[in-house]
């Protein structure tokens, strides 16, 4: 390998790059988009879900049970309804997502120790929302229930309501959310964005870069010139990993900074780990480019390779063990998983090398097999 | 006989090798009798089709070796396997004597190798500025930096490239991209250049000073070359060629060898009324064309007087007014060789009755042009063009790339509304009425005309239904288009599959469909083969003389302007000339002479001392140099007197008459001096 000839590819093609205004904002606007687009918008957490009550008993117990929906965050309280059917086109309209209907005598049977029936509609057409909701609702029912058996047998047997209450949950459930305390989902999602993002862009401006050569037939000076085919490959990379590494820290730093999400690990594992990742991904890029002759089919196929393995086989949106088998391990057979691994370990678990070495080495693997891949199906003589 | 039989015959016999010889030795002084390039028994398929099939070559140390023919003849995939990027499937292939036979042999003469790929400035990096793709070009090669330094200077010197150094390579004329590339392929001094196509879509101007430069460069470089071009007339230019068709040779040699293959002449007969004394030749004689007021035709086996003769008696009661003979050039010798090997595509000619609604009403012109503007902020790309072309007239725009010939066609076609100036094109105001020329219109142009993938007939319903036309009109039109363009029995084939020619004729066809009275035709001919450009030319030919269609052309072979009636010169957005084609040539005559053809043993030293001598015109042309004369017998004694005291050997003198190319280069030189004085 002559470091010279890389040099003078590697220099020619960042320049290339750079002239290419359109080009060079778009290397760097599309990632931080992403980031910002998705970052933003597709916060999982269920809140501020819009309600209307409909309270056919209107005393002061009645009252309280509502109050209970009303002041708390999880909805968003839309107003009394004056009776039931007047729900159902609220929520058509989307007005509101659940309504509660307090029956009359609602007070009464309870005082009187009968048991009553509260119905609630939920707007099902998002079923995980659905789900969210009818948690949030049997919580609050429970709570409500609970205080009131409290209060029934401290009248009764004439004990302090606290012993009352103590009494009735003989086993008390307690939670801890470990290194997410608050549970904000896009401190969770901010990392794994970084993670699809590197999968998504890196192999589109690599494949873009060579097979741009290919189609206007520059190539050829490579072909017909004495630069091996390793040296103009790597010259050839450099400049893209480079960019993609400059991507990589710009995304860091929103996830840190903007959204806030915690980097508890160390930079000097993450560094390298992200910058492998990169490799392997530009190998990804290399792969496409050599099988491919058009700009137009490098684009689709790329997205096709990167943007679905690293949606839904990496466990940005479905956890991984909760795919189905198949898809399990489809998962594993590809890079993403291994550095969601490492990117949720270095930001939210402050792990390192020595817990996470598995998955670099993975990493490693790949990124060695596309590049050799890659090297062995480009040729300087080919067929057509 | 076989023809090239013949050539390798002559060529084994050592007929006509002296002047090669000498020519070899004044090029390079360490003469190797090795050829620079062996190939033999070539093949090369893309699946199913045969790109190359079974092509001999032998490339000799220091010569200009050509590979002419049409697109698809397998030029390309030929030139690429030399240069070692291209597989091949079965033959021999030996550069430098090393057999190129895998990656890794080929590996071993890329040192001593330039390739120019096809397509203008298309291997270029438009981004980088002129030095910075040569430092690219030489980094890769690693020529340490003072080297480099060196020879950029002197190669940007030479092709005149120097001043513009730090320009981008996207702002460059397609002449300046040309001599970009080939500076480029020369930086690293190869001992072998291989050149695909790299005048194609250059104008005459930068096509000649390419030639001249290359030829420079060969000389002092020592230098192989292996040049493919489209243009039959450059064949000259070459010390040999070999003509290819459709994967094979059809002849090699010497440009004259290959000339003399075919004995015969050229008459050219100027008879009233042309179209009708046109059809009778035609009976008698297949390959014949009307160019503009002349008719040309081709006779075999036959010397100036039985060729006048036989001529003369095939028009019958049109006797010919005027009658001249000549030699064949490259371009009749090869279609006289494809037409005795029966390798011209069907016979079926083209009857063009039918089209007779779009005759015109008569009144008035077709086009009118009055002091059109067309201005581009600061800068007017078409400034003050004004012409009128008649109903039935065929009528010529040429310029060199930029010169703003394609402005004024958008603005014709209703495109492109003009600054300032007025116009008519087929009865319509352009300033006004763009959509009523739009109906009254047909247009084609090289570049996408066609949707390959749809069928002939779909294509053709496509344009009915564009040009919204009645269901039996269509029917009408499609039968027509068919017959016309010699397309039976090919309806249901994809337009994509057909050959280039029949492509083009469809697409005129397409264009026609709506019967127009007025037709734009941008670069129709270009990557035609000979054969398809003549059968391109007699529709156009009847089209204008039996329907009165005004037909507006522009072209950069030069050979075919010949066929306008009347031609507009441009230059830098004006029209310096409006005349007919032997009008022009009269008046390049009187004002800067005759056309002198010198041969001599020496020719480049002959070129050294004849441009430094203070002739106008100086150019050469293989071995032949060309220059213009006004007193021809005074200036041959001074051209004698000349070469004799360099010791050059003079061969033969003889006056040629003047091509428009001829006419078109000296125009346009002269202009470009006259912009240099004035800054």
């Amino acid at each position: 390998m002559n470091v010279h000839r890389v040099a003078a590819t590697a220099s020619k093609e960042w320049r290339e790059i750079v002239r290419d205004r359109l080009f060079l904002a778009l290397t760097f606007l599309v990632p931080t988009s992403l980031m910002l687009v998705v970052g933003y918008g597709l916060s999982l957490d269920v809140e501020d879900i819009p309600l209307a009550i409909v309270d056919r008993d209107g005393t002061n117990l009645s009252r309280e049970y509502a109050h209970r929906f009303i002041d708390s965050r999880y909805f968003d309280f839309k107003g009394y309804a004056l009776d039931r059917h007047a729900l159902p086109l609220l929520l058509a309209d989307n007005k509101v997502r659940a309504a509660i209907i307090i029956p009359e005598n609602f007070q009464k049977e309870l005082m009187a120790g009968r048991p009553i029936v509260v119905q609630t509609l939920i707007d099902g057409t998002l079923p995980s929302r659905a789900q969210t909701t009818k948690g949030y609702v049997l919580a609050m029912n429970t709570a409500f229930t609970s205080e009131m058996l409290a209060m029934f047998i401290s009248k009764k047997r004439g004990i302090p309501l606290g012993q009352a209450a103590r009494s009735l949950r003989p086993v008390k459930f307690e939670a801890r959310y470990l290194y997410n305390q608050s549970m904000r989902s896009d401190w969770a999602l901010a990392p794994r964005l970084i993670m699809v993002i590197l999968m998504m862009t890196p192999p589109f401006y690599t494949a873009l870069g060579i097979v741009r050569e290919k189609e206007r037939g520059s190539i050829y000076n490579i072909y017909s010139s004495t630069v091996s085919r390793f040296e103009f490959l790597v010259g050839k990379l450099i400049p893209y990993v480079g960019i993609s590494s400059a991507n990589a820290v710009i995304l860091w730093l929103i996830a840190t900074q903007l959204f806030g999400a915690p980097f508890k690990g160390s930079l000097l594992f993450f560094i390298p780990a992200t910058l492998l990742y990169i490799i392997c991904t530009t190998g990804l890029g290399l792969v496409v480019s050599v099988m491919v002759r058009t700009q137009v089919a490098a684009m689709v196929v790329t997205f096709i390779v990167t943007v679905i393995p690293s949606m839904l086989y990496s466990g940005v949106i479905v956890p991984i063990s909760s795919l189905s088998e198949t898809a399990q391990v489809t998962a594993h057979a590809l890079p993403a998983m291994y550095y969601t691994n490492i990117i949720v370990g270095a930001f939210m678990k402050g792990v390192g090398l020595r817990e996470l070495w598995p998955d670099v080495l993975v990493l490693a693997i790949y990124a060695t097999v596309l590049l050799t891949l890659g090297y062995r199906m480009f040729h300087k003589r080919p067929s057509t | 006989m076989d023809e090239a039989a013949m050539v390798n015959a002559s060529q084994g016999l050592g007929v006509t090798t002296v002047e090669s010889q000498e020519f070899t030795n004044a090029t390079l002084e360490s003469a190797d009798s090795k050829p620079v390039a062996q190939v033999s028994k070539f093949r090369k398929t893309y699946g199913r089709t045969v790109a190359v099939d079974g092509i001999d070559l032998e490339i000799q140390r220091g010569e200009i070796y050509g590979l002419i023919g049409p697109d698809g003849a397998g030029k390309s995939s030929l030139m690429k396997a030399v240069a070692g990027v291209l597989t091949y499937d079965s033959g021999t292939l030996d550069v430098f004597g090393v057999r190129v036979d895998s990656e890794q042999s080929s590996e071993a003469i890329k040192d001593r190798i330039g390739l120019m790929p096809q397509g203008l400035g298309l291997n270029l990096y438009a981004d980088l500025s002129i030095e910075e793709n040569v430092d690219f070009f030489g980094q890769i090669r690693l020529i340490p930096k003072g080297v480099l330094q060196e020879r950029k200077d002197r190669l940007l010197g030479m092709t005149r490239l120097d001043k513009f150094r730090d320009r981008p390579m996207k702002n460059l004329s397609g002449g300046m991209k040309q001599k970009l590339g080939l500076v480029c392929c020369l930086v690293h001094h190869p001992q072998l250049v291989i050149l695909d196509e790299p005048t194609t879509g250059v104008d005459p101007v930068s096509r000649r000073d390419f030639w001249s430069i290359l030829a420079q460069l060969l000389r002092e470089e020592q230098i192989t070359a292996l040049v493919s071009t489209a243009y039959m007339d450059e064949a000259t230019r070459f010390h040999h060629a070999a003509l290819l068709f459709d994967g094979k040779v059809l002849a090699r040699g010497e440009p004259d060898e290959i000339a003399a293959l075919v004995p015969g002449r050229i008459v050219q007969a100027k008879a009233e009324p042309q179209a009708k004394a046109f059809a009778l030749v035609k009976e008698t004689f297949p390959q014949s064309e009307a160019v503009g007021p002349w008719l040309r035709v081709f006779v075999d086996d036959a010397d100036d007087e039985q060729a006048t003769t036989a001529v003369t008696s095939s028009m019958e009661e049109f006797r010919p007014q005027e009658i001249h003979v000549a030699e064949p050039d490259l371009e009749d010798v090869f279609i006289a060789l494809l037409r005795r090997r029966g390798l011209t595509d069907d016979d079926h000619s083209a009857s063009l009755v039918g089209n007779a609604d779009s005759v015109s009403d008569g009144d008035g012109l077709a086009i009118e042009a009055n002091n059109l503007v067309r201005a581009f902020g600061s800068f007017k790309a078409v400034d003050g063009v004004s012409f009128e072309v008649k109903p039935g007239e065929i009528f010529g725009l040429l310029g060199a790339n930029g010169a703003g010939k394609t402005t004024v066609i958008k603005m014709l076609t209703g495109l492109l509304p003009p600054t300032a100036g007025t116009g008519r094109v087929a009865g319509a105001d352009m300033r006004r009425a763009g959509q009523a020329i739009k109906e009254r219109i047909g247009y084609m142009s090289q570049a996408f005309s066609l949707y390959q993938d749809l069928t002939v007939v779909e294509n053709i319903r496509l344009y009915a239904g564009i040009y919204g036309l009645s269901r039996r009109m269509t029917r009408d039109r499609t039968d027509w288009i068919i017959d016309m363009a010699g397309l039976a029995g090919r309806g249901s084939d994809l337009s994509g599959s057909l050959p280039m020619g029949l492509r083009q004729r469809l697409a005129i066809g397409c264009a026609l469909v709506h019967s127009p009275q007025v037709l734009f035709l941008d670069e129709p001919t270009s990557g035609v083969d000979p054969i398809g450009r003549r059968r391109l030319w007699d529709i156009i030919f009847d089209l204008s003389r039996n329907s009165g269609v005004a037909v507006m052309v522009t072209t950069h072979y030069m050979s075919e302007s010949e066929h306008c009636d009347h031609i507009a010169m441009m230059y830098a957005g004006r029209v310096f000339a409006d005349a007919s084609p032997s009008e022009l040539k009269t008046s390049l005559r009187e004002e800067s002479g005759q056309l002198l053809e010198v041969t001599t043993d020496k020719p480049l030293a002959a070129l050294d001392v004849l441009q430094s001598g203070g002739f106008d015109g100086v150019s050469l042309f293989g071995k032949r140099i060309h220059l213009l004369a006004p007193d021809p017998s005074k200036a041959e004694q001074q051209v004698r007197a000349a070469l004799g005291k360099k010791d050059v050997g003079v061969l033969s003198v003889s006056e040629q008459p003047l091509t428009m190319e001829d006419v078109f280069v000296n125009r346009v030189l002269a202009l470009e001096k006259a912009d240099e004085g004035k800054q």
